[in-house]
């Protein structure tokens, strides 16, 4: 589904490469989480999926990254968006403004495609429903917090019926509820439609006990890649500023006070937790 | 505060389920009969006959009222002082000294607010009573620019955000200390720390929502759909024809009045 080979890229204002010689593979349908600390280069490596690098940061791009067959450097945006859905962090900014209610809004991108109205219905009713905003549907999208203008933002995407879900920090500009509110949707997206997921998520606990796949960034290369549970437990993560999730911080903690085994991996799921605390 | 700048009052009336161009081309037509029409009276028999039988029609006659006479109310004083004191020569109606207000005047301001009465009430009731996206999908679709289209309908909804946040940005400011009442320099002064942030995140703002475009295609050309339906039927077609054929006419008429008189 995606293959990034050697990529690095810097923006056309930056001083160094904001990615460097990066490969990766993610097969259809896995759910792949990206963490990082700041300026590690995971908002670059979801606008290089999407296509907005280079198409629309421009900037000087090596290497070479195809989604679902597509070289993307070589396909316009107005072709990949079709096949590449993206959502960013900012909510308010993700409305376009252009429509006055929440299911025309989810519309909007159909409309753009010139998708037939009854087929157009099926799938904006459809986007609402996994995105838990069918109440909401003759709301106006300003009308709405935060959690749900994320939520619409998503919906927004999923009616276009992408291939590949690339999410960056959705939850970053939320309070608590709305970003429960953002991850329920997306666990329900996860388990109902089998497309393929690009997550850019801070929420460590979260992401552990459901994403396939999760990918350690640090100065623009992918320093870990494994599952959840070999990623997040290892000395790479603390070595590059990432925090651990507090799971597996109490599992530390414990084998040094000599509480816990020494043996054994360290848990990063609640359940892994109350396995290894026994 | 309100979603949106946009005046639209939503009925169940057979105005508002009219096509929006039939909409727009009697608000167009009736532009153009007020300003034509000869006599006094015109623009008063516009409104009368047409514009308000139907905002009745619409359910709105009490918005449409209320709100043409707002419009209206700052011209109509200051026409009929400027026009009825300022006429030059004239029969005098009241006179106070070498002040003198004027009949021919008078009569001038009389038709001018008739006119525009007729103007601003033709474009009230069209924006009382149709929805500005169903307005802007009826033109897109007749081949009216999406980005002109678009530019207008974010600008009716993306207004009031953008004076929520001056006054969010005002908020924090003064909660940092900064003056914002007194003299006027000290309001001018206290201008730029509220510019700065505000056109700062503006312009943040512009790329964020440039990429939410870009990601749902709305750069892509061919054709468009819509979710809404816009009904249209054979008789409102062929009244929009009529009146695109009579307006010219009406221009044309009034001229040729003008000079034969």
């Amino acid at each position: 589904m995606i293959e990034v080979e050697n990529l690095s890229y810097t923006y056309p204002t930056g001083h160094q490469p904001a990615l460097r010689d990066l490969s990766l593979r993610i097969p259809e349908g896995q759910f792949c989480a990206v963490v990082g600390a700041n300026g590690a280069g995971k908002s670059t490596l979801c606008r290089a999926l999407t296509g907005f690098v280079p198409h629309f940061f421009r900037g000087s791009l090596t290497g070479s990254v195809r989604v679902a067959g597509l070289e993307v450097a070589r396909t316009s945006l107005e072709r990949l968006v079709g096949t590449v859905g993206f959502v960013f962090d900012d909510p308010f900014n993700q409305i376009t403004g252009a429509r006055f209610t929440v299911r025309e809004e989810v519309a909007y991108g159909l409309e753009n495609l010139g998708v037939p109205r009854d087929a157009m219905q099926l799938r904006v009713d459809r986007a609402l429903e996994d995105t838990g905003l069918a109440d909401l549907a003759e709301r106006s999208p300003y009308a709405l917090s935060g959690g749900q203008q994320q939520r619409l933002a998503i919906a927004a995407i999923l009616a276009m019926e992408p291939r590949l879900l690339v999410l960056d920090e959705p939850t970053s500009q939320l309070d608590p509820v709305g970003s429960r509110q953002v991850l329920s949707a997306l666990e329900r997206l996860t388990e109902v439609r089998k497309t393929t997921v690009v997550l850019v998520e801070h929420k460590l606990e979260w992401l552990a006990s459901r994403v396939d796949r999760v990918l350690l960034l640090a100065d623009g290369r992918i320093v870990a890649d494994g599952s959840a549970q070999e990623v997040l437990t290892s000395e790479a993560v603390q070595e590059n500023g990432v925090r651990q999730t507090r799971f597996t911080q109490a599992a530390r903690l414990a084998r040094e006070a000599q509480l816990a085994p020494r043996n054994g991996s360290l848990p990063v799921t609640l359940e892994e937790a109350l396995a290894f605390f026994g | 505060m309100s979603d949106s700048l946009s005046l639209y009052i939503d009925r169940r009336s057979g105005l508002h389920r009219l096509n929006p161009l039939t909409k727009l081309t009697v608000a167009g037509f009736c532009l153009i009969a007020g300003l034509s029409l000869p006599g006094l009276l015109s623009g008063y028999v516009l409104l009368i006959g047409v514009l308000i039988p139907l905002s009745v029609w619409g359910s709105v006659s009490r918005a449409f009222l209320g709100r043409t006479w707002k419009v209206v109310l700052p011209f109509v004083i200051s026409v009929i002082l400027i026009q009825g004191l300022l006429w030059r020569g004239g029969t005098p109606l009241v006179a106070i000294g070498p002040i003198s207000f004027k009949q021919e005047g008078v009569l001038f301001a009389v038709t001018s607010v008739g006119r525009m009465l007729a103007v601003v009430g033709s474009f009230l009731l069209l924006s009382l009573s149709t929805r500005p996206d169903s307005l802007m999908i009826g033109l897109t679709q007749h081949g009216f620019s999406a980005s002109v289209s678009y530019i207008i309908l974010t600008t009716l909804q993306i207004v009031p955000r953008f004076q929520a946040k001056a006054r969010q940005i005002l908020d924090a400011q003064r909660a940092r200390g900064l003056e914002t009442e007194g003299n006027i320099l000290t309001r001018l002064k206290a201008l730029l720390p509220l510019l700065g942030p505000l056109i700062l995140s503006s312009i943040i703002e512009v790329e964020d929502r440039a990429i939410a475009l870009e990601a749902r295609a709305f750069k892509r050309s061919g054709p468009k759909t819509s979710l809404q339906v816009l009904h249209d039927s054979a008789p409102q077609q062929a009244a929009r024809r009529l009146m695109l054929i009579a307006a010219p006419l009406l221009v044309i008429l009034r001229l040729v009045f003008e000079v034969v008189r």
